[in-house]
């Protein structure tokens, strides 16, 4: 079904793909007896916010996690801001470009927020400062600022585990502001949302990548969000691409073949 | 409980608690006597030799039927007294539970008494009823038998209360509609819904019996414990050694023994 | 009603037709039968001294001994437990017992909290960071055997061995009952290690964490509310064997006990067993309120 592949992207950046800030090329997965990502060129320019659609096992998260170092893809290339990240193992040269936020958070329940907001700095850290911070808090201005932006200045010194799901999503989002990558990934960031707060999520994370002048792609469902918060859409199925079109061309149409468990053929032009 | 109503915010609390546990284990290492050197006359040779002792360990056949012996005797006695144990600690953790009798303030208050019972009972380790039972009625088998059932009946009975007291009530109920006295609902509805989950905490149990009776050698009951000590005196290390291998596997086979009970029955 | 008795049902279900665990229960039956036969026939059993009566006496004798009604009495004839100056006395060797409690434990948290990492099969083979490595997988097996050994082995029977090289006192107790402990503690918390929830360690990998940064923050935080509640837990043990560790080591109430069961001092045997139960009763009080506050969520 790649035949719905974008091919004027593909010409170009074989040219000059120092203008994309992600860049990956034959991109593959297999688990075992399943294709969780068929061989996949994916390029995004800075400035771009791109939504993966597809229903679940279509390997949204897969190639998320591929993108954030987490899984090694079987095949391809991948060059993140023109610098190919083959065999970098994540941690602290992966996580200048990219950072992760996952439906669960992962945030750790039992440490104050203020540890878990600098979390995101342990990159740029030294183990020595790292270790000395849990006991006291280094740049703690910092994070104030970044929680007060975030209007949950009052929670810094609370424990994790005590905050109600929507903070702890800022404090994750806060965590992600520490570290700043140019690439901000996120699986799912808003599917357990009520519509008003998914809406607000979402302005938080693009707020983020615009601040940083960097890209965000991202894996939901509702298509108003998508048509709202995202320039392009990118959709999948069992591992293979689908279509990847500009968001304001999203039909609901589209979205309803696109998870049609029969495998219609999807209406794109 | 949550934090708010907790004395102390939780974290605050487990930084303050980390605090005082360091500080009195440095207190406590106060109260070692160092002037007096710590190994004592002939103990750095032991120290040294014991390790060594291990390779290879006493491996004659004659000894190795000894240590069998050994620990048939421990397994005689960790058995009877886990057994005795149950005998003893159903119907105290049947009355502890209060689930027999009328509802009412004399219920409660035997039901209280009783498990004021059970924690004196387990209160006291093994070894102190042991060593009072030898004195007061001679040394014999059925002295540490007694010994070891009788903490571990205190540990059983809280258990046994509590599981009566756990289960759901939706078929109790259907029982007392149907006319069921409290000793009815108990025989026909406490007691079958937790069957599983008695005979899994008492076969739990029977790991740590294992111990308790390899220790009996300590008032002169024959098993692993009282070869060991007798090996200990002769300074036959290597004999210590096959000995505590000995106890070590059968401690490993009983544990796996009973985890896979439990994990068949909880499954 | 039909919910209720399928309820009934499914508790026994495991109990009925040829399964492991009946198998298992006829064969606990049988060695129990063989058992009981051994020590009723053997040649030591005391059974038929329970229906002499000679052995009765002899017991009710040792007990109103015990509680000072009769004869055995040193000192001016009163109980020791009636002499504030005994109590003192004795006192002072329960804080001993106390302060070798607390070693105990100090001893086998320090070598768990050093330990207990890698014997958690999910950082030994990098699952949680770090790279799989042949020494890390043999430290792992190493790690896990020593700690099924040292929980093999009950503390008094520790405590014998040690005495052969260390001076006597609180020390070789609170080794002894250290080891022990080690091996349950050490089980246990690497256990929640291998439990845990891998996302939050992922997230700080993908934060830019190097492998130390990553147990500081993300597993060690979350490990210690269970491994701080573990050790209160085996202080509760712990104290209650610390008497018993003592009739070797010679350390604290232990050896008193001894001493004065030998010399048939009874009273004073009683006023040790009150103090015994003081201790345990202020630890459980103790141990109970400080889990309160690490209270694991």
């Amino acid at each position: 079904m790649s035949q719905y592949q974008n091919s004027s992207n593909r010409a170009t950046h074989d040219i000059n793909h120092s203008r994309f800030l992600v860049d990956g090329r034959g991109l593959s997965k297999v688990f075992g007896t399943l294709t969780a990502v068929s061989p996949l060129d994916i390029a995004i320019k800075a400035g771009e916010r791109v939504a993966l659609v597809g229903p679940s096992g279509s390997g949204k998260s897969t190639i998320l996690y591929i993108l954030a170092g987490l899984i090694p893809p079987d095949s391809g290339d991948l060059f993140l801001d023109s610098k190919s990240t083959v065999g970098l193992q994540p941690g602290r040269e992966l996580s200048e470009f990219v950072g992760l936020i996952r439906q669960q958070l992962d945030l750790v329940p039992q440490l104050p927020v203020v540890q878990n907001v600098l979390a995101g700095r342990l990159g740029q850290w030294g183990l020595l400062r790292s270790l000395v911070s849990l006991f006291s808090a280094r740049e703690r201005d910092s994070v104030l600022a970044t929680l007060s932006k975030l209007g949950i200045a009052d929670k810094i010194d609370e424990p994790t585990s005590q905050l109600s799901g929507g903070e702890q999503q800022r404090v994750a989002i806060a965590r992600l502001m520490l570290q700043a990558p140019k690439i901000i990934l996120a699986d799912e960031p808003v599917s357990s949302l009520d519509p008003a707060r998914a809406d607000e999520i979402l302005r938080l994370l693009t707020g983020l990548a615009d601040d940083i002048g960097g890209v965000m792609v991202a894996s939901l469902h509702a298509p108003d969000l998508i048509r709202e918060h995202f320039t392009r859409v990118i959709g999948l199925r069992e591992g293979v691409l689908q279509f990847d079109i500009p968001s304001e061309e999203l039909m609901p149409s589209v979205l309803e073949a696109l998870y049609d468990l029969d495998q219609q053929p999807i209406p794109i032009s | 409980m949550t934090w708010t109503n907790s004395p102390f915010r939780s974290l605050d609390a487990r930084r303050l608690l980390s605090l005082v546990l360091i500080g009195a284990f440095v207190w406590s290492l106060s109260s070692v006597d160092w002037r007096g050197g710590i190994v004592h006359t002939g103990g750095g040779d032991a120290l040294k030799d014991f390790p060594l002792a291990l390779f290879p360990p006493e491996l004659s056949p004659g000894f190795l039927k000894l240590g069998l012996i050994a620990s048939w005797q421990t397994v005689v006695h960790a058995v009877a007294g886990i057994t005795l144990a149950i005998i003893i600690g159903l119907p105290l953790g049947i009355i502890a539970s209060g689930s027999l009798g009328k509802p009412g303030r004399v219920r409660m208050l035997v039901a209280a008494v009783m498990r004021f019972i059970l924690a004196f009972m387990r209160s006291i380790h093994e070894l102190i009823w042991a060593v009072l039972f030898v004195a007061a009625f001679g040394l014999s088998s059925l002295a540490a038998v007694l010994a070891i059932a009788i903490p571990y009946a205190g540990i059983l009975g809280r258990i046994y209360s509590e599981l009566l007291n756990d289960v759901s009530e939706g078929p109790l109920d259907g029982l007392r509609s149907a006319g069921a006295s409290p000793a009815g609902v108990l025989i026909y509805g406490r007691m079958p819904m937790v069957l599983t989950d008695l005979l899994s905490y008492g076969f739990y149990r029977f790991e740590c019996a294992i111990r308790a009776a390899a220790i009996m050698s300590f008032v002169g009951i024959r098993g692993l414990g009282f070869e060991i000590q007798l090996s200990l005196h002769d300074l036959k290390f290597a004999e210590v050694w096959t000995l505590l291998l000995f106890l070590f596997g059968l401690v490993l086979l009983v544990d796996y023994w009973s985890t896979s009970v439990r994990r068949s029955l909880n499954s | 009603m039909i919910t209720d008795n399928s309820k009934l049902v499914e508790a026994t279900r495991g109990l009925r037709g040829i399964t492991f665990p009946r198998v298992s229960l006829y064969g606990f039956l049988v060695l129990s039968v063989v058992s009981w036969a051994y020590i009723i026939f053997g040649v030591d059993s005391g059974l038929g001294d329970l229906f002499t009566g000679r052995s009765w006496s002899n017991a009710g004798h040792f007990f109103s001994q015990l509680l000072g009604l009769e004869g055995g009495l040193t000192g001016g004839g009163r109980p020791a437990f009636f002499d504030l100056g005994r109590w003192g006395e004795t006192g002072k060797l329960a804080y001993k017992t106390l302060m070798m409690s607390v070693l105990a434990i100090g001893l086998a948290g320090f070598g768990v909290l050093v330990t207990f990492l890698p014997a958690a099969r999910n950082v030994s083979n990098g699952e949680l960071g770090g790279s799989p490595s042949l020494a890390l997988g043999v430290l792992y097996h190493v790690l896990r055997l020593f700690f099924a050994f040292t929980r093999a082995v009950p503390e008094l029977i520790w405590a014998m061995v040690i005495v052969f090289f260390l001076s006597p006192g609180i020390l070789p107790g609170a080794i002894a009952l250290g080891l022990h402990n080690y091996g349950i503690v050490g089980k246990l918390s690497a256990e929640v290690v291998e439990n845990m929830d891998p996302g939050p360690a992922r997230a700080l990998r993908s934060a830019g964490a190097g492998n130390i940064q990553m147990l500081a923050y993300g597993i060690i935080p979350q490990a210690m509310p269970h491994f701080l509640t573990y050790l209160l837990y085996r202080w509760e043990v712990v104290i209650r064997t610390t008497v018993v560790v003592g009739f070797v080591s010679a350390g604290g109430l232990g050896q008193e006990f001894r001493l004065n069961l030998s010399f048939f001092q009874y009273t004073d045997v009683f006023l040790i067993i009150l103090w015994y139960l003081i201790l345990v009763l202020a630890v459980d009080l103790l141990s109970a309120f400080l889990r309160r506050m690490v209270l694991v969520r």
